[in-house]
């Protein structure tokens, strides 16, 4: 059963008055507890298959259902209501709230949520600062942090509202090998605790090595679709 | 959660100190004037009010005209002590009663002459004359004395006269013979204001004299409320029974008695003499106009310099919103909804407003108690106009909070518009501008 399934999905934009498109004509699948990389060079449209599969644009063309949903049928509210239960979003560049501490950003998505004591919350956002290793910089502002802290943050704020599905751009681009290395181990690790499924966009063939299927996408198009799991449990027989 | 949004807000003006600083200075500027501007203008009105129901009008006054013929008119209540015991019996609000005689002369001394309204005065029975009254020459007690009269500073300088001097008084009587009488001036008294330019106090029998009145005849009663503000209710209980009681009473207008002597009624087609009863407000209807016009005035300063404030905030939000486009757009990405946007940034200027008027009413307070305290003294010119020797401000609570809240609410206003377009930014959008 597939959490996120792109059917026909094309994207044009305009620029100026030319046509750019971004996506062509593309469909996916994504079961739960995917780790899934999309892979491509830049400009290829993997921001852009992020953006319609987290429902903050919408298809110039083709159906985007996202935990059962056709976005297409949903109001804003409704959209961001999906957004906020379903949805774990994880920025290239962060995108932390500068005027407030590590622990209040993880915090905030829950009391958007609403609906948890302060014990409860604070029980929540302090085991998954644990768990991303930044628990000591829980009373820090995101500017008093390193490129690598920044985004344990910003994976933290992401997976605490325990989303079915995390989306992550380019999570590792603005990190060096070494942190961006240990920030796929990170997620990877969540994902076989929780099975939450993951879809990461990168173009570093050593992060896709870690995905359990790469999507390749070229040019707006789907070039490719690899089970590496698959192909690792065939290697390993 | 508002704990948070709070703290948002707060951080975020805090983060932009300078252009915020400004923003709220400019904003408890126009905050310290209004307040000030209103606390003077306030207490211009207290002190006139103050002056104007001792040397003009009582709280509630009943007064009346006597037409002889339906075209004259004379400022007369005849048998007044009837009328008073009449009074008395229906005002239990009463203080103290004073009785007063209306006239108009011209005064002639040896190389001038001007035109006087006379107020004819018991001074042994005005309690609280000498509380408004600053006699600079001579003495208040010897306008007891018959062929006195109390002139002011400016009438005085004007008629070339001192203390002791004569003067002529040439008054048109009801029967359209010119009346004189010689009149010494026992006092001099600082001018109150415009009250003073043309009117001045003479005893009460040399009055009648000049107008060949009986003791039984005055101008009006003046009535003296232990509290002012029931002065309308007791004006209307008084024409009812006033009427009740078999007077001819007039239909209330808010007109000064002389205003209705020269204009109003000797034009009406009746003879005889009917009462008029009046309120101060009704005496002082002109000074009240001029007061409103300082207010409109003062309202007019503000409004100009808000939209000065309002341009101001809605720059400020429109950079604010450039700067924080990446992260309202995260911030929609992760399940924020637009209205909560939208009071992010309606509540970070409601927090600049409320600092701000907060602020402003602080120095306005400050500023006027220091004024208070140090008795400015205002130059002569304008203690003329202003019926004040000293700079005073009268601070009312009620109407500084209302200034200020008012000022905030237009600040908070302003910032509907820009923090809908925030609210509004499409959060891909948001993710797209790299900044
Ligand atoms: N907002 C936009 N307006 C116009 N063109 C855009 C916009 N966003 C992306 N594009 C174009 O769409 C194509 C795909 O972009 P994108 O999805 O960002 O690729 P990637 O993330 O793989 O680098 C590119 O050619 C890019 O220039
Ligand atoms: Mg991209």
């Amino acid at each position: 059963m597939s959490i996120v399934s792109v059917e026909h999905v094309s994207k044009d934009y305009m620029l100026g008055k030319t046509v750019v498109p971004a996506l062509r004509d593309v469909s996916l699948a994504v079961g739960k507890g995917e780790f899934l990389s999309i892979a491509g060079p830049s400009g290829s449209g993997k921001t852009t298959l992020l953006n319609l599969v987290g429902c903050v644009d919408t298809p110039s063309a083709g159906r985007v259902i996202v935990a059962g949903q056709d976005t297409a049928r949903l109001s804003e509210r409704a959209l961001t209501e999906l957004r906020l239960r379903t949805i774990g979003f994880i920025f290239q560049s962060f995108n932390l709230v500068s005027v407030l501490s590590v622990f209040q950003n993880v915090e905030f998505p829950l009391l958007l949520q609403g609906g948890q004591t302060r014990k409860e919350r604070a029980e929540r956002v302090l085991a998954l600062l644990d768990a991303v290793g930044i628990a000591e910089h829980a009373r820090h502002r995101p500017s008093e942090l390193s490129g690598g802290q920044r985004q344990r943050v910003a994976i933290a704020r992401a997976l605490v509202t325990r989303p079915a599905l995390v989306l992550a751009d380019e999570p590792t681009a603005n990190l060096d090998s070494e942190t961006g290395g240990n920030i796929i181990d990170l997620m990877k690790e969540m994902n076989r605790r929780d099975g939450t499924t993951f879809i990461f966009s990168t173009h570093d063939p050593k992060v896709m090595a870690h995905a359990s299927a790469l999507v390749r996408i070229e040019d707006g198009r789907i070039s490719s679709r690899e089970d590496l799991d698959a192909a690792r449990r065939a290697g390993g027989r | 959660m508002l704990g948070v949004d709070l703290m948002i807000a707060g951080r975020n003006l805090a983060r932009h100190t300078r252009r915020n600083l400004f923003l709220g200075g400019a904003l408890a500027a126009v905050t310290a004037l209004l307040v000030l501007l209103g606390a003077l203008t306030a207490g211009m009105e207290s002190a006139m009010m103050q002056s104007a129901t001792t040397l003009m009008t009582g709280h509630v006054n009943v007064g009346g005209f006597f037409k002889i013929t339906s075209g004259s008119a004379a400022p007369l209540v005849s048998q007044y002590p009837r009328v008073l015991e009449a009074v008395r019996a229906k005002v239990p609000e009463l203080d103290y009663a004073t009785v007063r005689g209306r006239g108009w002369a011209k005064a002639v001394s040896e190389h001038v002459s001007m035109d006087l309204v006379l107020a004819g005065v018991d001074v042994a029975h005005e309690p609280t004359f000498r509380k408004v009254l600053h006699v600079v020459d001579g003495d208040l007690e010897a306008l007891a004395q018959p062929g006195t009269v109390l002139l002011f500073e400016g009438q005085a300088e004007r008629l070339k006269l001192k203390v002791n001097d004569v003067l002529t008084l040439s008054a048109p009587t009801a029967r359209g013979v010119n009346n004189t009488a010689d009149v010494r001036v026992a006092a001099i008294a600082r001018n109150v204001g415009l009250l003073s330019a043309f009117s001045a106090f003479i005893q009460a029998d040399t009055l009648r004299e000049l107008y060949g009145l009986s003791p039984a005849t005055t101008g009006a009663i003046h009535l003296y409320l232990r509290d002012p503000r029931d002065a309308a209710r007791v004006a209307a209980r008084l024409r009812t029974a006033l009427a009740e009681a078999g007077y001819r009473v007039m239909e209330p207008e808010a007109q000064p008695y002389w205003m209705k002597l020269m204009q109003t009624v000797p034009s009406e087609d009746w003879t005889g003499q009917k009462l008029d009863v009046t309120t101060a407000d009704d005496e002082m209807g002109q000074f009240k106009q001029f007061i409103l016009a300082l207010r409109v005035v003062t309202g007019l300063l503000v409004v100009i310099l808000m939209v000065v404030v309002v341009i101001g905030i809605l720059n400020t939000l429109a950079i604010a919103i450039r700067e924080r486009t990446r992260e309202i757009g995260a911030l929609r990405a992760i399940g924020m909804q637009r209205r909560k946007v939208l009071w992010l940034f309606v509540l970070e200027t409601a927090l600049l407003g409320l600092l701000g008027t907060a602020a402003g009413v602080a120095v306005a307070l400050a500023v006027a108690g220091a004024v208070n305290a140090a008795g400015i003294a205002l130059p002569e010119a304008v203690q003329v106009f202003l019926a004040q020797e000293r700079l005073r401000f009268l601070l009312d609570p009620g109407a500084i909070a209302a200034d200020a809240l008012v000022l905030a609410a237009i600040a908070v206003a302003a910032s509907v518009f820009p923090a809908r377009r925030a609210a509004r930014l499409k959060p891909v959008t948001a993710m797209h501008h790299v900044g």
